[in-house]
């Protein structure tokens, strides 16, 4: 599983809050840094939560 | 070089400049948004939160401007209030007619109006003029941002353009006329906008440190600071509101408005809360909102203690005492009324009744996450000292607060009996809690139609402006009053783009 977000990601950073494992605000370059490029089978159904809990569906996976 | 020409330009895509791009695309009019960032939304995107709207109804909209303005001392400006409150009628509709719904409406009926404060209603900050609203969200995201996507949506819909990464840095003005604005896209290279009127509405400056200092006397930090500070942004962090449109106006002569920080109570520091304000690692957030014993670093209570759950009156409280901080201060036998009988505030965002091994969670605060504004003490005296509290003063103070609670009327303050509650059994806790900041706001002049006011307050034609770079003089000055920007932001959207409207087709 990948993850990918949309530019139209509002930086909130509620994803980061949620699920540090997988996301992390990058405050350089504003934006949400992924923390894997394959997410790891143990966290992929935190990943499914990230994405319906994203403020503006801007989570996908694949 | 690249040439946009429109009726109507929008510096911002927040809530007001969405609520005006949508409301003037709705009339009919040629309108584009110029947004520094990559997406929509600005600052509120990081709140669920609520709105207010003022009831359709010439009683309700009297009751709640003439409360307002008292309220003020009429340091606000009349007319702004007054186009604020009788817009803000207009939000409920605007909102559904983006496919939303609320998840809570809470109303306010006519003789409550101004009546009562603190969120009892479901509000935190000042008092209730209106109905309260609360914004559904998706998941656990933030009701706002889901607004303001789907108002960029529908502006689009509607044949709007928005250029994001594309910050409007000047205004173009001939004679006493807006024309024009340049805006610049991600490559640097320049957008020249021909416009017949320009709406600011790009937000406020809280993260811009210069500016805060400069005109508000505070010191810019974030929350995760762990040294407290005159002031604490917390609430919109990394929304890049710079202060841009207030720069731009000034630049062309326009006046300065009323500037101030919208702020609220905060223990600052790792483990309390996370980027969103509206995650929070423990319950601090909620025992911090308790109507118990506060005292400052004096050792003296500073506040009649009913208002705790009333943020702004508690920010700015709190920033008035010595090192701008202030302690909630409990014990052992209140810490068991919190988990057992329950909180006697509940908190609308974190809606616990009852509280979960506090001793545990302030536990963890001190020794994992060595929060410095966290303590626990078998004694008074050990409080004082970890706290720096003046001893002596404290011992007093506590022991006429106990002897208050026994004969049940507080001689001090004369807050309710139902909250008073001795602080004898140890273990004694403590919160340090400074002032944060929900928002530094205002700086553009404007009048009841959001129009910009030079100097000599006349009216510089073609240029509105909307939200919180306009909020000032809702206010007035000194410092803005603790009220829900998201209605102000709406309604002066909805005005803005009435009156551009308005001006255009004169």
């Amino acid at each position: 599983m990948k993850i990918t977000i949309k530019e139209y990601c509002v930086r909130c950073g509620l994803c980061q809050d949620l699920y540090p494992e997988l996301f992390k605000y990058n405050s350089e370059v504003d934006a949400i840094d992924i923390n894997y490029d394959e997410v790891p089978e143990e966290l992929t159904e935190k990943a499914r939560k990230a994405a319906a809990d994203c403020a503006v569906t801007a989570i996908f996976l694949k | 070089m690249k040439e946009v020409s429109v009726d109507l330009a929008v510096m911002g895509s927040g809530l007001a400049g969405l609520a005006a791009a949508v409301t003037a695309i709705e009339k009919g009019l040629k309108v584009a948004v110029f947004e520094k960032r990559p997406f929509q939304g600005g600052g509120i995107s990081n709140t669920p939160m609520c709105t207010m709207a003022v009831r359709d109804d010439k009683a309700y909209i009297d009751k709640a401007f003439n409360v307002h303005m008292n309220y003020t001392n009429w340091n606000a400006d009349p007319a702004v209030a007054h186009t604020w409150i009788k817009n803000s009628c207009r939000i409920p509709e605007y909102i559904r007619g983006l496919g939303l719904d609320f998840q809570a409406e809470v109303p306010t009926p006519l003789e409550e109006i101004g009546a009562k404060r603190g969120y009892g209603g479901g509000f935190p900050n000042g008092y209730h003029l209106g109905d309260y609203y609360f914004f559904k969200a998706r998941g656990k995201g933030h009701g706002a941002a889901l607004i303001c996507k789907s108002a960029a949506e529908k502006f689009v819909k509607l044949g709007g353009e928005i250029y994001f990464n594309s910050p409007i840095k000047k205004i173009i003005k001939e004679g006493n006329k807006v024309v024009g604005a340049l805006a610049y896209d991600k490559e640097g290279n320049e957008i020249k906008i021909n416009t017949k009127a320009l709406i600011v509405a790009s937000g406020g400056f809280s993260d811009n440190p210069e500016f805060v200092k400069r005109y508000t006397g505070h010191t810019y930090t974030n929350n995760n600071c762990d040294d407290g500070g005159n002031v604490l942004f917390n609430t919109f962090p990394n929304s890049q509101m710079t202060g841009d449109g207030q720069s731009a106006v000034w630049e062309i002569g326009g006046a300065q408005g009323s500037m101030g920080i919208n702020g609220h109570n905060l223990v600052p520091g790792p483990g309390i809360i996370g980027n969103t304000p509206w995650i929070v690692f423990n319950e601090t957030r909620t025992m911090q909102e308790q109507p118990y014993l506060w005292v400052n670093q004096l050792g003296q209570r500073f506040i009649n203690e009913e208002m705790s759950n009333d943020h702004m009156t508690m920010g700015t409280a709190i920033a008035n005492q010595k090192d701008k901080c202030g302690y909630l201060v409990f014990d052992e036998d209140t810490v068991k009324h919190m988990e057992n009988e329950g909180l006697d505030y509940i908190y609308m965002i974190f809606p616990a009744e009852r509280l979960h091994n506090v001793r545990e969670q302030f536990e963890e605060l001190i020794n994992v996450k060595k929060n410095k504004h966290v303590f626990l003490a078998n004694s008074l005296e050990e409080l004082c000292e970890q706290t720096g509290i003046d001893a002596e003063n404290m011992k007093n103070t506590v022991e006429n607060y106990n002897r208050f609670c026994d004969q049940k009327h507080d001689d001090e303050f004369g807050k309710n009996p139902k909250f008073l509650r001795p602080v004898k059994y140890k273990k004694f806790y403590a919160l340090r809690v400074f002032k944060g900041g929900y928002q530094a706001m205002g700086g553009i002049k404007i009048n009841g139609k959001c129009e910009v006011l030079d100097e000599d307050f006349r009216v510089i034609k073609g240029l509105y402006s909307a939200g919180d770079c306009a909020a000032g003089e809702v206010f007035g000055n000194p410092p803005i009053g603790g009220i829900g920007m998201s209605s102000i932001s709406f309604a002066q959207g909805f005005a803005s783009a009435d009156e551009a409207f308005k001006y255009i087709n004169e």
